[in-house]
């Protein structure tokens, strides 16, 4: 039997993150959260890899307390146990403290044969989250996931995107595996599973309860990269807008403009 | 560790035995304006074997040394190989950056080196900048959906370790400096140790639709169309005037057009003549991926982002102006 | 047969005068547009002159001058019909309403709000919701105005909890065919005043008199929502659940029908699989989305737990939720892009949107699906099942116009026939135009019909308001 993880992140939504004119930091409260969804394709992936070569699926993530509904969210969809990570010592971690944490956390839980997740997130959008959680489970990896093809043998056969085709590898266990979005696409959980995540139990995981954790590793003491600063892009000066007030004339005054630059 | 200890910049040069990737070359061509300020010299880091014609542009780029790794592991790209390589390598020659481009493949690996390194990893910077008061690059980079520019540094650790995004910097090359010196290194990894190996390689039909980088006219549409059901006209326009369709992030996102269609940062770079968008807000991400002789704007809000960018700008309903334009160009035409 | 004036330069040049240069269009510069709905197939016909008004006082003027010079005028807001109830069949003038797009004022005492006819359903709704209320018609096509949704007494999803766009109707103010301006109803929730010039007002088609402004009620922002998937084997099960979902007591706010086929249509148009084609690994028939809204998620919870029950009963293969936000906007965008994916891939495309007895949609449903094997056409549908009502398509991507024309022709004979031995209705929400007042007739029988023209003829005598929709047959001979 497989053993399968996957890391979801709980994410502000982006659209809706603003700026304050005033302080220059991101207003995040009150924004509506959601699960990445890269994640979710990720999950999909575990949950199809579960049906075809059996296994168990183990949830990872880490975030503040409310996290743990996107923990409900993918336990509905096919997670068998799920861990939250959390404490005020994890905040403002880069991808190098973070990839630390959630491997300590997870190796409370035993060692994992298959490792999924999503390619990037929406937010931080790094997208190097999963090569360093690969290098530190030692696990092989495999990004841009098209399709399994079989998995017996203590190795992956699947199909890679990349950007002029597709590449056929051959991985050994343990591997990691990022997918694309086109391919896994999420399904709806069913009303069992939906009420079932509402109770089901969650293993949370402070600083305290991880075995062997270095505190000079997580968070921002162990990160490697800092933001010392944001600020709105800079704009450059506006284009001619053509206003007269009738679209016809706006259009006709385009093509005119277009036509003398020899554009059209 | 001190930092003053590292020294120099790395550009790792991707290529498939046969030509040079641009990102590397673009790569060179941008960091010998850094290297300029800091002192730094630039080295290209090589990893098989690459013909000597492309290793000659390579150093067109202004580059002051080539390292060239050759040995057992990589004849195809993997994981494994390549980051041992730089991890090998740096551990020896202690840079004070390494730069890679942010191909799937680049992607995949650098920042897998950079956790076997300890050190931190930034990824999709359009600007670099050196601040000589802390020795660090400041990696300027979009971030929130486009809504901020953040500046990221690497404060305590080397090398700072930066996956650029191909078409973020202008291939420009200087012209090849007297001396260059050449660092050959042999480092064996066992073929047997890859643990992800490559069987095949299977080369994507070109669909010439799915082929926007060099179009002559671009038609952007963005996320201010309704749905799927409003698309047709703006296909039917860029037919019109000879050009292709492509689309924002958000289009891709809702599942309405294809990532090939995706232009901007993490999508397609597209060099066009004409380059007209509709429903466009112009988030930083996606004008990124925009160099257009002529670039137009339309969209209904006035003070959409999108005006900046913009040579020519309408502000109104998309679907109007589009068949507007559809109609007006075929009443030229006839 | 009635006759009409041409528009004259000199009627023209009085028309213009009322709004100005830049909203009054002549000839060529009238958008192409104007001479047809969404439904291409009942033909085009161009006025002979366009205008885009933006005052009550403007209709007025214009319709002065085109009664005293019997011009005739159609009044179109979106042109998102699908009967060709917007087609200036007799030429003459389209006073276009898009201008009119202001949200005038909210009473948030009394829960309404009031605006011009040519606000966007999508614009009406949002901004609703910036209130913290909700207006809940919610027809499919979101860019129609509201003015069009009046017009036709659009119905939609949500109708089986809430009512159709009459039941949110207060108050009206009208342009007559002659000029004179009424008000029609008041900002209150009860009448007993003698005749509801209102309620004739809503459905009519832009036949009876011009809508300039309206006042409509609002309700407040259900706190949460959640949907059901049940899929099914097979059409009669799936449809011969919805009565029993509806006795169950839940309340629900919509119970949406689609067949497999759409559902598959669907997904490759819009490249988002949300509506499963399979369960484990058995072929989906047809499935039923079930919505509910209520004050907390346990209220919510218990509805499903419920539904559950019912739908394993009624021999449901599963039953999914749609919770999250990112799984409602992708069931949402599914479910409305339905129509499109079938337009996308259909060259002739003719529809139905009759409305049946509940339980006699899979009788329906079954015999128009022989007639168009029978005839060789496609035929595909969704709908309404929470209330009978279906939107039937005839499609065909390899027959010469004509020849679908007779064929479907026939179907349609049949098919309404059919519907009204079932006790059905001609439209549910699309109304009628022109596309089918001969199915009107044959189902109301001929002393209605004409008590419809006779009252078009005391609001109209001219017969100049949309010639030709409805129930004036005077173009027709």
């Amino acid at each position: 039997m497989l053993k399968i993880l996957v890391c979801v992140k709980q994410i502000p939504d982006v659209d809706l993150v603003k700026m304050d004119p005033e302080t220059g930091n991101l207003v995040r409260t009150g924004v509506p959260t959601l699960t990445n969804p890269l994640d979710l394709n990720a999950l999909e992936a575990a949950v199809q890899t579960k049906e075809r070569f059996g296994g168990e699926i183990t949830l990872i993530t880490m975030g503040p307390p409310m996290a743990e509904s996107t923990l409900r969210e993918c336990l509905a969809v096919g997670g068998d146990e799920a861990i939250l990570i959390t404490g005020r010592p994890f905040g403002g971690a880069d991808t190098l403290s973070t990839s630390y944490t959630i491997v300590k956390a997870a190796e409370m839980k035993g060692s994992f044969d298959l490792i999924f997740c999503g390619k990037e997130t929406m937010d931080g959008a790094t997208g190097q989250m999963a090569s360093q959680l690969a290098e530190r489970f030692d696990a092989s990896q495999i990004s841009c996931c098209y399709s399994i093809e079989d998995i017996a043998d203590g190795k992956v056969r699947a199909t890679r995107t990349l950007e002029t085709g597709k590449e056929i590898v051959e991985a050994t266990l343990p591997c990691l595996i990022t997918v694309e979005k086109d391919r896994f696409y999420g399904r709806l959980p069913n009303l069992k599973a939906y009420l079932a995540a509402k109770t089901a139990e969650i293993t949370t995981y402070t600083e305290n309860d991880i075995d062997g954790l270095d505190p000079e590793k997580i968070g921002v003491p162990g990160s490697g990269t800092i933001v010392p600063r944001i600020y709105p892009p800079e704009l450059p000066e506006p284009g001619q807008i053509i206003n007269t007030g009738s679209v016809r004339t706006d259009v006709g005054r385009l093509l005119e403009l277009l036509a003398e630059k020899d554009s059209i | 560790m001190r930092k003053s200890d590292y020294k120099n910049m790395w550009v790792y040069i991707e290529h498939g035995g046969v030509t040079a990737a641009p990102v590397g070359l673009e790569l060179c061509c941008e960091l010998r304006k850094l290297c300029d300020a800091t002192g730094d010299k630039l080295y290209a880091v090589i990893l098989g074997e690459l013909p000597g014609a492309e290793v000659d542009k390579v150093k067109e780029c202004g580059i002051d040394g080539i390292l060239h790794v050759s040995g057992t592991g990589y004849e195809y790209f993997n994981t494994d190989a390549y980051a041992n390589a730089f991890t090998v390598l740096s551990r020896k020659y202690n840079p004070s950056a390494i730069f890679v481009g942010g191909t799937i493949n680049g992607r995949d690996f650098a920042p897998r080196f950079a956790v076997q390194l300890d050190t931190g990893c930034t990824s999709d910077a359009m600007e670099l900048e050196y601040d000589p008061e802390t020795g660090d690059i400041q990696f300027i980079e979009p971030a929130v959906g486009g809504k901020i520019m953040a500046v990221i540094t690497v404060p305590v650790l080397r090398p700072q370790v930066g996956t650029i995004r191909p078409g973020t910097f202008k291939y420009a090359p200087t012209g090849a400096k007297e001396n260059i010196e050449v660092i050959r290194e042999e480092i064996n990894f066992d073929p047997a140790a890859i643990r992800c190996r490559h069987i095949d390689f299977i080369p994507d039909d070109m669909d010439p639709d799915m082929d926007i980088a060099n179009a002559d006219c671009v038609v952007c549409v963005g996320n201010g169309l309704k749905d799927s059901e409003h698309l047709e006209r703006y296909r039917t326009l860029a037919k019109l005037l000879g050009g292709k369709i492509g689309c924002t992030r958000p289009l891709y996102d809702r599942g309405i057009l294809p990532y090939k269609l995706q232009i901007g940062q993490s999508g397609v770079m597209v060099k066009t003549k004409l380059y007209i968008s509709f429903g466009v807000s112009g988030a930083v991400n996606h004008t990124a991926g925009v160099d257009a002789e002529v670039f137009v704007a339309v969209d209904k809000n006035p003070d959409a982002q999108i005006f900046n960018y913009c040579d020519y700008g309408i502000v109104g309903d998309m679907d109007e102006v589009c068949d507007e334009l559809i109609e007006q160009l075929r009443a030229r035409r006839s | 047969m009635a006759s009409y004036n041409k528009l004259t330069p000199e009627i023209a040049a009085q028309l213009r005068a009322v709004v100005g240069e830049r909203r009054f269009f002549v000839g060529e510069a009238v958008d192409p547009n104007y001479g047809h709905d969404e439904m291409p197939i009942y033909g085009k016909h161009l006025p002979e002159a366009a205008v885009d008004v933006e005052t009550t006082e403007e209709v007025s003027e214009i319709m002065k001058i085109c009664h005293a010079n019997r011009i005739p005028v159609t009044c179109r807001g979106a042109g998102t019909g699908l009967v060709g109830g917007c087609v200036p069949l007799a030429g003459g003038l389209v006073l276009c309403t898009r201008r009119m797009n202001k949200i005038l004022d909210y009473d948030m005492e009394n829960l309404v709000v009031r605006i011009q006819p040519g606000v966007l359903l999508k614009d009406l709704a949002a901004d609703a919701l910036e209130h913290g209320l909700m207006y809940p018609p919610d027809p499919g096509e979101k860019t129609a105005t509201v003015g069009g949704n009046i017009s036709t007494n659009a119905g939609g999803m949500r109708a089986v909890k809430y009512g159709v766009t009459r039941d949110y109707v207060l108050a009206l103010t009208v342009v007559l065919a002659d000029g004179r301006i009424i008000e029609l109803g008041k900002s209150v929730c009860k009448t007993s005043s003698g005749y509801s010039l209102l309620h004739l007002m809503v459905g009519s088609e832009g036949t009876l008199g011009i809508i300039t402004e309206m006042t409509m009620k609002l309700i407040p922002k259900p706190i949460c929502d959640v949907s059901c998937l049940l899929p099914f084997r097979d059409v009669e099960a799936c449809i011969h659940s919805v009565p029993k979902i509806k006795l169950a007591n839940l309340d629900p706010q919509s119970i949406e029908f689609m067949d497999a086929d759409i559902v598959t249509s669907s997904a490759a148009f819009t490249g988002n699989p949300i509506f499963p084609e399979t369960v484990n690994n058995e072929e989906v028939g047809a499935s039923i989305l079930v919505t509910f809204v209520g004050a907390d998620e346990e209220e919510l919870d218990q509805k499903m737990i419920t539904l559950g029950k019912v739908a394993e009963k009624a021999g449901a293969m599963d039953v999914l939720v749609v919770a999250t936000s990112s799984n409602k906007k992708a069931a949402w965008s599914a479910r409305s892009s339905f129509l499109t994916a079938i337009e996308a891939d259909t060259k002739l495309i003719d529809e139905m949107d009759v409305v049946v007895p509940v339980d006699k949609i899979p009788d329906f449903l079954i015999y128009i699906r022989r007639l168009g094997d029978e005839n060789g056409i496609r035929i595909r549908n969704f709908g309404h099942a929470g209330d009978g009502n279906l939107h039937i398509y005839c499609c065909s991507n390899d027959l010469e116009e004509e020849e679908f024309k007779r064929r479907v022709k026939i179907i349609m004979d049949k098919a309404y026939t059919k519907c009204a031995e079932l006790e059905g209705q001609v439209s549910g929400e699309h109304s009628i135009g022109h596309a089918k007042m001969v199915y009107l007739r044959e189902s109301v029988g001929e002393d209605v019909f004409r008590l419809m023209s006779d009252i078009k003829k005391v609001f109209d005598p001219e017969g100049i308001l949309n010639p030709g929709k409805v129930c004036d047959d005077t173009l027709a001979g």
